[in-house]
């Protein structure tokens, strides 16, 4: 994605590499996720959900060749101004854009289309739509691989991630009984690496460490979500 | 419109039921299982993690199968997994074999999963709801396998020379086995009847309709002659073994664990 459009690309061994557009419903715009290896657009969108969507929500996939796609920061832009004569065919041109430097599951929106005669010029009426976003980049209409939106698709693709939720990290922690009960028990395993205890006291306290933890203060670290 | 009265089975009935069920698992228990021996070994990251998932799938759907057995009997799904075994495994051997290379990696998943996609599909229709109720939930993803291992089914068999000739040769040593899947259970018969299981040679022929001309039309593939009749699950290969004490190696080594 930040790859400048000036540099040659290396010599790659890998299958091409697409980018994929993820909407978490028809209301949502796309946005993307990252990006998948594949060898044709079918791959591309088959291996996109399996390593995107098996648990979020999503109602539809695009995946786009990294060849077809047009990028540049205001950086780049500023250093190679000519990335904006940047010639193609003429088409729709989506727009997608990044606002913030935040982490998130997603780092570029897609906020519309503009008619353009090539990818230069789309990206030209990005910047100056968007003239304070960190990244813009613009791929024409044509070169979207999409995932097909008839019952059947959505059923067997999206349907069975709103049936998988997230766990919390302690549901993984315990076989057959709660962590709360083994806590009362007192049969919460203690950190790996942790001095011997007797019951809840530690036998050998170094002098300099911290008073010995209470098995009930380690259970705590443990038990995120009751 | 009033429900219709549930279904009540005989006993007679209910041990086929439960044969049938722990089959039904049993095939994906072992199949999972060689799956996820790819995970880290895959051509690419992508695809890693697309069999892992899809043997993440196969697994639950052996918990749903499993779910549905201790509703009848009360017995424990773990306890049946991690401490069966190969004596007390009902898979089928196709699910037993090494898991060999890519090839023969996606031909028997495809394989598989069209069996098990035309089978639930008929099973959403079953007279016993929890059956119709868990293969309606499992169709749907059943349904998403297909499409990926019939896509590497066809890239591979119309890849190179090299990648053909490990597909008809995963296809030749597959093929035997398949006859197996669509082998009923002792008593599957009158369920079968009574509208609770799919019929199997329904099944086969919808299953024919669709993996035939996938092999042959679409990736070019040389269908192997009709194998000789099959012995039933009783008899495994010798795979089965090794591949359970690794799969249970944990659990038998620490039958009392509650934490891990």
């Amino acid at each position: 994605m930040t790859q400048s459009p000036s540099q040659s690309p290396t010599h790659d061994t890998q299958w091409p590499r697409w980018e994929v557009f993820k909407q978490d419903s028809e209301k949502r715009p796309y946005q993307a996720v990252g990006s998948v290896h594949a060898g044709d657009p079918d791959h591309a969108l088959l291996t996109a959900r399996n390593v995107f969507v098996r648990r979020p929500a999503a109602v539809s996939l695009w995946a786009v060749r990294e060849a077809d796609i047009l990028s540049a920061t205001p950086e780049e832009l500023a250093a190679h101004p000519a990335v904006l004569d940047t010639p193609g065919e003429a088409d729709t041109y989506h727009v997608g854009v990044k606002k913030t430097h935040k982490r998130s599951m997603t780092f570029v929106d897609l906020v519309g289309t503009v008619q353009a005669s090539g990818p230069g010029e789309a990206l030209r009426q990005a910047q100056a739509a968007h003239a304070d976003a960190l990244a813009w980049l613009v791929f024409p209409e044509a070169a979207i691989a999409r995932t097909d939106d008839d019952p059947g698709t959505v059923e067997s693709w999206f349907a069975p991630a709103k049936d998988k939720t997230y766990k919390q990290q302690q549901y993984y922690g315990v076989i057959g009984k709660h962590v709360g009960q083994l806590k009362r028990e007192g049969r919460m395993p203690r950190r790996v690496n942790e001095e011997p205890h007797v019951a809840d006291h530690k036998v050998y306290d170094h002098p300099h460490d911290q008073p010995a933890r209470t098995l009930e203060a380690n259970a705590a670290d443990v038990e995120v979500n009751p | 419109m009033t429900a219709p009265a549930p279904l009540t089975l005989s006993e007679t009935q209910q041990a086929a039921l439960i044969r049938k069920l722990t089959a039904l698992a049993d095939d994906e228990i072992i199949l999972a299982q060689r799956g996820g021996e790819w995970t880290g070994h895959a051509p690419i990251l992508e695809e890693d993690i697309a069999l892992a998932n899809i043997a993440q799938d196969e697994l639950g759907h052996a918990g749903l199968y499993l779910e549905l057995r201790r509703a009848l009997d009360g017995s424990n799904p773990d306890q049946l997994a991690f401490t069966r075994d190969a004596a007390g495994y009902t898979c089928a051997r196709l699910v037993e074999l090494p898991r060999g290379d890519w090839a023969f990696t996606m031909l028997r998943q495809y394989l598989y999963d069209a069996y098990e996609a035309v089978w639930l599909d008929a099973a959403r229709q079953s007279s016993y709801v929890p059956l119709a109720e868990v293969a309606a939930k499992a169709f749907r993803e059943e349904r998403f396998h297909l499409q990926h291992t019939a896509l590497w089914v066809e890239r591979l068999a119309l890849g190179t020379p090299e990648s053909l000739r490990r597909t008809q040769d995963a296809l030749n040593a597959l093929w035997p086995h398949l006859g197996q899947l669509f082998q009923p259970v002792a008593g599957e018969a009158e369920l079968t009847g009574d509208g609770v299981l799919p019929d199997l040679n329904a099944v086969r022929v919808r299953w024919d309709g669709l993996v035939v001309p996938h092999l042959t039309d679409r990736c070019g593939l040389t269908l192997p002659p009709a194998g000789a009749e099959q012995p039933g699950r009783e008899q495994h290969t010798e795979h089965l073994e090794p591949l359970l004490a690794e799969m249970q190696r944990v659990a038998r080594d620490h039958p009392d664990a509650e934490l891990w």
